[in-house]
């Protein structure tokens, strides 16, 4: 029995198991960055991974040249019929936010708004290569400014965190990942103390801590709280599809459906910096 | 020559399966190409050869992912193993073997990988859709398996991969 222990085969296999539960245990994403070597590799990968995006971008384009004129014109007169409607929307808007800054001088509340932020444009060109992590990469890295932790948006709403970086790409832990939590408020009844986790492979989000006397109902839309110093205030994250009640009875989860669809993301900011309103306001003038 | 070939491919497999592949995923399900290029290895190279180059090709996949360094490489080189060890009682000449062998390693690598990611506290909020994202991936990877095998037999018996089995 105890031959297996004169075995050098066992204990070189034995030597390597130990090692990588050591190592498995010390690279965890909450490192604060990367090795040379992965960081290499990434960097190795991102010119190819940027390539196969580009001609990907550049087929999509292709069935463009084969469309019908007859529609294509009718879509741009729809889509200009579209842009008079929201230049109409954009003046309200902006007689709203004259209005919503007056007041907010008058009781001197300062926040962060989206607009105090620097955002930085980027590219998705690559996706997690297996079914347990949900990444993207981006072709943005130290060089551009990106740095762990920074938060990622798309129009549609919150994306995730920069998880890693390297110096011309950066790993995004979107918020469907189970390793990010998010602060989290009913945008309507302004509820706070959730918090939106991701689940996994289903894509759907699920908020928690929800006390059992709240008002939340399905269709309510979800935003950040902007409790945390990575996550703005007031970001989509998604809407309400389900609620269930704890077993302890003094909470309530709810399922989310997210704001962003992960599958079809090209495009992704990168806040980069945040600008106090003062300043913010300062540059305006 | 033969050592940069086994280089090179695992190398295209993260590169497509993080490109190409995950732009065409079978119900949300991505193969693991990596895993499939792997069990064949250990299918024709026997246990020893294949645990090594499965964690090789595992951590290089660990190196690229960046997070929990040795995951990935325990579970392809514990996995590789298991399916070399079968090398001496099958017909490698049977393309069914390869196929089955890939099926086999699908199932072993994700019980792994589950296993040490719940000793990381990774898989907290674990749902039942990593099943059923199991089943599709057993699927893509079987349907890669076919000419990926195929290639390995008969590059390791005429071609460049030069068989060196350990029957």
């Amino acid at each position: 029995m105890f031959r297996i222990f004169k075995n050098k085969c066992f204990w070189l296999f034995f030597a390597i198991f130990i090692f990588s539960l050591i190592m498995i245990n010390f690279t965890s994403s909450a490192r604060e960055d990367i090795t040379i070597v992965e960081k290499l590799i990434r960097d190795l990968y991102t010119p190819l991974q940027s390539g196969v995006s580009e001609f990907r971008d550049n087929c999509a384009a292709l069935p463009v040249l084969f469309s019908d004129k007859k529609l294509l014109s009718t879509q741009i007169g729809e889509l200009k019929k579209e842009i008079e409607q929201l230049s109409l929307e954009n003046q309200v808007l902006r007689e709203y936010e004259a209005e919503a800054k007056r007041l907010k001088e008058l009781v001197e509340f300062k926040d962060a708004t989206l607009e105090s932020y620097d955002l930085l444009a980027a590219s998705v060109i690559a996706r997690s290569p297996n079914n347990w992590n949900k990444t993207l990469v981006i072709n943005r890295g130290s060089k551009n400014g990106v740095e762990k932790d920074m938060a990622v948006i798309s129009p549609d709403g919150l994306v995730g965190r920069v998880g890693s970086v390297s110096k011309n790409s950066a790993h995004i832990s979107l918020i469907s990942d189970r390793e990010l939590a998010v602060g989290a408020v009913l945008q309507e009844s302004r509820e706070t103390g959730g918090i939106v986790e991701g689940i996994g492979n289903s894509g759907l989000l699920r908020m928690i801590n929800i006390p059992y006397y709240s008002s939340i109902k399905k269709g309510d839309r979800v935003v950040t709280s902007g409790l945390s110093l990575t996550y703005p205030s007031g970001i989509d994250i998604g809407f309400v599809e389900e609620i269930l009640k704890e077993p302890n009875g003094l909470l309530l989860s709810a399922t989310v459906k997210p704001a962003v669809d992960f599958n079809k993301l090209e495009e992704v900011l990168v806040i980069t910096g945040y600008r106090p309103q003062l300043e913010n306001d300062k540059a305006e003038e | 020559m033969r050592y940069l070939v086994l280089l090179f491919l695992p190398f295209t497999a993260i590169f497509l399966q993080s490109t190409l592949f995950s732009f065409y995923t079978i119900n949300g399900a991505l193969p693991d190409i990596v895993l499939v290029t792997v069990a064949c290895y250990a299918i024709l190279n026997g246990a020893r050869k294949g645990a090594a180059y499965g964690f090789l090709c595992g951590l290089l996949e660990d190196l690229y992912l960046g997070r929990f360094i040795g995951i990935n490489a325990l579970a392809k080189g514990l996995t590789a193993y298991i399916i070399g060890s079968l090398q001496g009682n099958v017909f490698r000449e049977n393309i069914l073997v390869g196929v089955l062998g890939v099926v086999i390693a699908t199932l072993i690598n994700s019980g792994f990988l589950f296993v040490l990611n719940l000793l990381n506290m990774e898989l907290f909020h674990f749902d039942t859709i990593i099943f059923h994202a199991l089943l599709y991936q057993n699927i893509y990877n079987v349907l890669i398996a076919v000419p990926v095998y195929v290639w390995f037999y008969h590059s390791s018996r005429h071609g460049i991969l030069g068989l060196t089995g350990e029957r």
